[in-house]
């Protein structure tokens, strides 16, 4: 390939970068930058200038309104990446904003507390398995007193260990040293329940706990674990603000060997890690043709690079770890077979296809190591090199790809390029393109992708900063022979080139991650075609680079959203945060479809939804070289489509069926829903409620007690109507085993309870019965007017605590909760009565300061029955009345009323 | 309440901004000229402390809107830009330059160089660094529009000089343009920097006064000084000048033996290939080996017909001799790794022939001497010759079968 004849006047200094600035929002617009003499052989008619920027272009016109899906959505429920407000401290986000300035703090707290939840193996496991036998969690009372001095396990030998010796066995000395934790369990459930709540507080009890174990409890030393930690955060920190690898992007375009059907390599699956070989039939619309060849890899793919050597595609794939080639043979149909698999101890950086010779690859690690790959000949490593090669940069990427010679390649760090052969890289390289004054970079600049531009010139490169994109020539190093700041506002990660013909532009398309911005640029290397129609020139002679025409932005992913059908509020947001996600590929192809050409861009995103978007080439007259005043004003340009044809609504709607389709599939939420107190009453509501009224107090205890058990407030629409007789009916002695339990454990002697309700005597039962049935008769004689309404009631309630009664439960060890059977219901509510009157439980010695305690414990018991009597007609009724109601009925209005006969007692 | 109306507008001036930017960026340049008539509004109130002052913005937006405007004239252009001018002190220098170029790049050459003039003249307090290179450009530019202006006068002189008539207050001006550009010409060459065009018209200057020494002495200075970019340009410019004026072979050797260090893929290489072949010096025809080999290891040369043919015959002459064979087997023994799969494919042994059957001939020469006759690209390659019938293809079978051992000792 020819050099220019002239290049385009430059100064050229060294040294490090001095001009400041930064990103400048409109750096790339209004300048010509310099000019050339067009054509030094035509000087008689007159000397023409051809300008560096702001030349003729190609015009290409976007066919749709927005990017249109290629394929069915990635069907795997997608996890949205982290996102800033995930690790930052809950107030910083919007302080930033506030304050423009401000560094970014990282909430350390929430994350090691989510570990501790989530990984509970890996933070106590050993110490939990060594504990657990101390520790009682039950809700007995230990019967053992608990020792001052702590006996090990381990002390004890066993003498032979052939038997187990009843009194030295160590389980038994474990119950010895063995403490009780219920408490704290309750305590610890409970602020899981109040998760949400914003007012947390710690009870006494857990911070005493967590400060005597902080220093052993944990399976790795906290402070070393809070370091680790906190290095992850900064790094994960460090990722969201600029995340480079998936730099060059996961989607390639295999083009078409027969005329219109092209393959797509793509990353999909729910962890982005199996390999899809789709073939794209390009018409009208493009459409997927048969179903994709799929490989499933071990591993989060990165990157996906393509070349056509010798009519047969390579491709390379890149996860973080493991490197693999593939090769799509020549023929029509024929399936791509995997060729080789490499390992890397760090992870790969990148990986670029030779464009030169079949099954060649260059390969770079973040420890810096650069090879050459070839199926046949195995790895070379060219270089290892820690440091960076111009100055010190703190990152680790590295990057390499190919050049105009077959066995010299470029090598990249954030600080510049340098080239080596491939058969004396330690004595062979010279430095293509360095971060300083020489190429006119600013302080701060950074190479953030590198690209050969082999397919339209074979010397080219084309480098991007977050600034600016260069590019450059081989055979003259330094020297950018273009430069232009394409005022981006992320650093474009992933870049196209799309060569043109003879006298055609090249195209190159830059993308960037998590703006999903595509910027179309155009350059030509020829004496601009426009400006010499009159001398028709000899196959466009070789010129200095120029950039031909402005840039144009193309269509985003996110951009669709508005042309697809309305959606419900929560549906429009999983929407809009799957249509958002970063992108992660880009990929180009020039379709010829007779006269008319269009350039089809492919867009990946990291859910793995592929999108595309079709670009018209107009063919415009290209204006004479006359005067502006002369000219005419060309016709305006046509309007941008505003709604997507048909064909591309069906696609749409298509695409958001089996989108909504597949989350359905994929609930989000697997817990049950709680409600923040915060949200139902307000502070105020609850302190002024809180007096007076004892509905007010039921509501209260019943949310409480619904929030302690992470349960929902369900009963509160359907409460069971109280039958007021049944409370009357209480003999004094008749509790139920689980409340008798419950009323003798809280007076402490419970395992004496225990003993002598194993030896219950049948008789003295009998006696018992009898005589409550005869306090049955006389309270019937006192009854009110509304007990007659639940005659039948009694009977029924009779016959449940007759069977309740007769069978005797069999004998449970302490340790074993008894649970109740289906079929003998607790009768709470005559449980309740007996416990409520204070005389009852005076005479279980419960002390006086504890029966209040007691007493609002046991109400919001009895409110749970277990379940209601068949409803009668007359019930029905009351079942009619509101909740609320039928509550006060039953406890402020029967309760006090049927204290008074018994005070008398 | 100040406070909050700076805020208020801060806020509505990067809103209109992004809009203007959104507009540019998708070619919409009426949308872009209206929102730009409200953000000029913002020079009024400028409280920002920015580094790129709204000043600049409107320059940089405003001109490239109506670059692209469709009822935008040169006119309109004119006016903004000496607004622009009066506005932006501290980039006068810039946007005088910018507007010299688009005058330029619209033919304006005469209204370029009276913009120039004006710029020169500009002063302003002290200049800072990269005022002083864009005055400098300046200068360097109106020197090259006053080349022109001799070019265009030597011409007419020329022309009419043939007549026998002349002209002597053109000849005067032709002279007075000479000198002025020849002041301003060589000031921009001694600093560092990529100067072709400026170079070429001063050495051309030079050459027509007579002033052989001093073009050389600009031309030597702008190869080889090392503070220069290692520019191809600035070796092929010195080695036209020596052929021009009939140098030696030795020195235009020696030229281009330094092109070849820096730019083994130039295009001069085949020239350079031709004189070292001709050389009666065995070093000189070894070097011309190396250079054709050396070039051929780019892609940009893998179809180029004229060094594959300038190889296989230089490799012919030595299989016949049988002389210097070693040199052959060296050129190859660094490449017989890679060329087979990069040059001599069964694929490009096919592709060769349908599209050009001399590239395919001279490689299958080159391939049958190097990989023997068996190889993949000279057996397809001499078959499809000899199918077709072509007289050359069958000498050349003719030719491998006689030299095959001689061959072999390369390949071996």
């Amino acid at each position: 390939m020819e050099f220019p004849a002239a290049l385009f006047p430059s100064y050229f200094v060294t040294g490090p970068p001095q001009e400041e600035g930064g990103p400048a929002p409109t750096a790339g617009w209004g300048e010509h930058e310099q000019v050339l003499e067009a054509d030094p052989g035509c000087r008689q008619a007159g000397t023409m200038f051809v300008p560096r920027r702001g030349g003729m272009g190609e015009s290409w016109k976007p066919a749709d309104a927005a990017a249109i899906p290629l394929l069915p959505p990635n069907t795997s429920y997608w996890i949205p990446s982290l996102e800033p407000q995930d690790i930052l401290y809950r107030g910083a986000l919007y302080r930033k904003l506030q304050t423009g300035k401000s560094a970014a703090t990282l909430d350390f707290t929430k994350q090691l507390r989510h570990f501790f939840v989530d990984h509970p193996e890996d933070a106590f496991g050993s110490m939990g398995q060594l504990l657990h036998q101390n520790f009682f969690l039950g809700n007995s009372k230990l019967k053992v007193s608990v020792h001052l001095r702590v006996i090990m396990p381990s002390t004890t030998p066993y003498s032979g260990g052939a038997s187990l010796c009843p009194f030295s066995s160590p389980q038994r000395q474990a119950r010895n040293s063995s403490i009780r934790m219920t408490a704290l369990m309750e305590e610890i459930e409970r602020l899981k329940a109040r998760r949400g709540c914003p007012k947390q507080y710690l009870v006494p009890r857990l911070r005493w706990f967590s400060h005597i174990c902080r220093d052993w409890l944990f399976e790795v030393p906290l402070g070393l674990l809070a370091d680790s930690m906190h290095e992850e955060l900064l790094l994960q920190w460090a990722n969201l603000l600029f995340d480079d690898s998936c730099t060059g992007g996961a989607l390639a375009w295999l083009p078409p060997k027969d005329l219109c059907t092209g393959c797509l390599v793509y990353p999909g699956g729910q962890a982005m890690n199996h390999l899809y070989f789709q073939d794209v039939v390009l018409k009208e619309l493009p459409r997927a043709q048969a179903s994709p060849a799929q490989f499933e890899l071990n591993g989060r793919i990165r990157q996906v690079a393509a070349a056509r050597v010798d009519g047969e595609d390579f491709v390379g794939v890149r996860s973080d770890y493991h490197c693999g080639i593939w090769r799509v043979p020549g023929r029509i149909g024929a399936a791509p077979t995997p060729l080789q698999v490499i390992h890397t101890d760090v992870p790969a950086s990148c990986l670029t296809v030779s464009p030169h010779l079949p099954g060649e690859l260059a390969v770079c690690t973040q420890s810096g190591a650069i090879y050459l790959w070839s199926v046949e000949m195995g790895l070379q490593r060219l270089r290892h090199d820690t440091q960076t090669m111009f100055f010190r940069d703190h990152s680790s990427w590295h990057w390499s790809d190919f050049t105009a010679h077959p066995r010299v390649l470029s090598c990249a760090d954030r600080t510049g390029l340098q080239c080596l052969d491939a058969r004396a890289p330690e004595r062979c390289h010279f430095d293509l393109f360095k971060v300083g004054q020489e190429a006119g970079c600013q302080q701060g600049e950074r190479v953030v992708l590198p690209m050969y531009l082999g397919r339209a010139h074979p010397s080219q490169h084309l480098v991007t900063t977050q600034f600016s994109v260069y590019v450059l020539d081989e055979r003259l190093p330094m020297v950018p022979v273009l430069k232009w700041a394409h005022m981006m506002k992320a650093p474009p990660l992933f870049s196209h080139l799309t060569p043109g013909g003879p006298r055609r532009s090249h195209k190159v398309l830059l993308g960037a991650s998590c703006t999903q911005e595509l910027l179309l640029l155009q350059y030509q290397a020829f004496t601009s075609a426009g400006q010499f129609l009159s001398y028709p020139s000899t196959g466009g002679s070789q010129s200095a680079c120029q950039l031909a025409g402005p840039p144009q932005k193309l269509h985003s992913i996110a951009g669709c959203l508005q042309h697809l059908p309305t959606q419900l509020p929560h549906h429009h947001h999983l929407l809009q945060q799957r249509l958002d996600a970063p992108a992660a590929g880009l990929a180009a192809t020039l379709q010829e479809d007779g006269p008319q050409e269009s350039l089809l861009v492919f867009q990946l995103s990291e859910a793995g939804d592929i999108f595309y978007q079709r670009l018209i080439h107009e063919v415009m007259q290209p204006p004479a070289p006359t005067l502006m005043d002369e000219a005419e004003p060309s016709a305006s340009p046509q309007p941008l489509p505003a709604v997507p044809s048909p064909a591309a609504a069906l696609r749409y709607r298509r695409w958001l069926k089996d989108f909504s389709r597949g989350h359905r599939e994929h609930p989000q939420h697997t817990w049950p829903p709680t409600f923040s107190q915060k949200r139902i009453f307000t502070r105020r509501e609850l302190e002024m409620s809180a007096g007076p009224s004892t509905l007010h107090q039921q509501a209260r205890q019943q949310l409480r007690q619904a929030m302690q058990e992470g349960n929902r407030i369900q009963r509160w629409d359907t409460p069971p109507p109280q039958p007021p007789l049944l409370q009357l009916l209480e003999p004094p002695g008749g509790l139920d085993t689980l409340s008798a339990r419950l009323t003798t454990a809280w007076s402490e002697g419970w395992c004496q309870w225990w003993e002598e309700k194993s030896n219950y005597n049948v008789a003295q039962r009998r006696q018992a019965l009898r005589e409550r049935r005869r306090q049955q008769k006389r309270a019937r004689g006192r009854r009110s007017l509304s007990a007659s309404f639940t005659s039948s009631h009694t009977y029924q309630s009779e016959l449940s605590e007759l069977s309740d009664v007769a069978p005797l439960p069999p004998p449970l060890s302490p340790t074993v909760l008894p649970r109740e059977t289906a079929s003998s219901p607790p009768p709470s509510a005559v449980l309740d009565e007996a416990l409520l009157s204070s005389q009852s439980l005076h005479c279980r010695g419960i002390p006086k300061e504890r029966r209040k305690t007691l007493r609002d414990y046991l109400s919001v018991c009895a409110e749970e029955p277990p379940e209601p009597p068949e409803p009668l007609a007359s019930q029905a009724s009351q079942a009619c009345i509101p909740s609320s109601q039928s509550l006060s009925q039953a406890s402020c209005t029967s309760q006090p009323r049927r204290k008074r006969p018994r005070m008398g007692f | 309440s100040t406070h909050k109306h700076k805020l208020d507008f801060t806020k509505s001036k990067e809103a209109c901004l992004s809009y203007i930017q959104d507009a540019m960026l998708q070619q919409q340049w009426k949308r872009a000229a209206e929102f730009m008539a409200c953000y000029v509004e913002s020079l009024e109130k400028d409280f920002s402390r920015e580094p790129v002052s709204p000043s600049e913005i409107i320059w940089r937006m405003g001109s490239e809107i109506l670059c692209h405007h469709p009822q935008s004239s040169i006119k309109e252009y004119n006016s903004f830009v000496e607004q622009m001018k009066t506005i932006g002190l501290k980039r006068y220098l810039k946007i005088c330059l910018e507007h010299t170029f688009h005058l330029l790049c619209n033919g304006l050459i005469d209204e370029a160089y009276q913009n120039l003039s004006m710029a020169e003249s500009w002063r302003f307090g002290e200049y800072t660094v990269i005022q002083d290179k864009e005055k400098k450009l300046i200068q360097a530019y109106r020197g090259l529009l006053d080349y022109y202006s001799w070019y265009k006068q030597k011409n007419i002189l020329l022309e009419h000089g043939q007549d026998g008539f002349e002209d002597l207050s053109v000849e005067q001006e032709m002279h007075s343009s000479f000198r002025k550009a020849a002041v301003n010409l060589q000031e921009i060459i001694k600093i560092p920097g990529v100067w072709d065009l400026f170079v070429k018209c001063y050495v051309d200057l030079l050459e027509f006064y007579g002033d052989h020494n001093e073009a050389r002495q600009v031309l030597n200075e702008y190869a080889y000084n090392s503070k220069f970019p290692a520019n191809p340009n600035a070796h092929v410019y010195l080695y036209q000048f020596l052929k021009r004026q009939g140098e030696s072979k030795k020195s235009l050797i020696s030229a281009l033996k330094i092109l070849h260090d820096i730019v083994p893929s130039h295009e001069l290489m085949i020239d350079f290939n031709t004189m070292l072949q001709k050389s009666k010096k065995r070093k000189k025809r070894r070097l011309g080996l190396e250079v054709i080999f050396a070039a051929l290891d780019y892609a940009g040369w893998k179809e180029n017909v004229k060094a594959w043919s300038c190889l296989a015959r230089q490799v012919k002459q030595i299989i016949i001799s049988e002389k210097h064979l070693e040199w052959i087997k060296q050129e190859w023994n660094s490449r017989k790794d890679w060329w087979p799969a990069f040059h001599f494919s069964r694929y490009l042994a096919k592709k060769n022939w349908q599209e050009n059957k001399n590239l395919s001939y001279e490689k299958a020469v080159v391939a049958g001497i190097l990989l023997g006759k068996d190889c993949k690209y000279f057996k397809h390659v001499s078959h499809q010759g000899c199918k077709a019938q072509v007289k050359r293809f069958r000498m050349l079978k003719r030719f491998m079968n006689k030299h095959n051992h001689v061959c072999l000792r390369i390949s071996g």
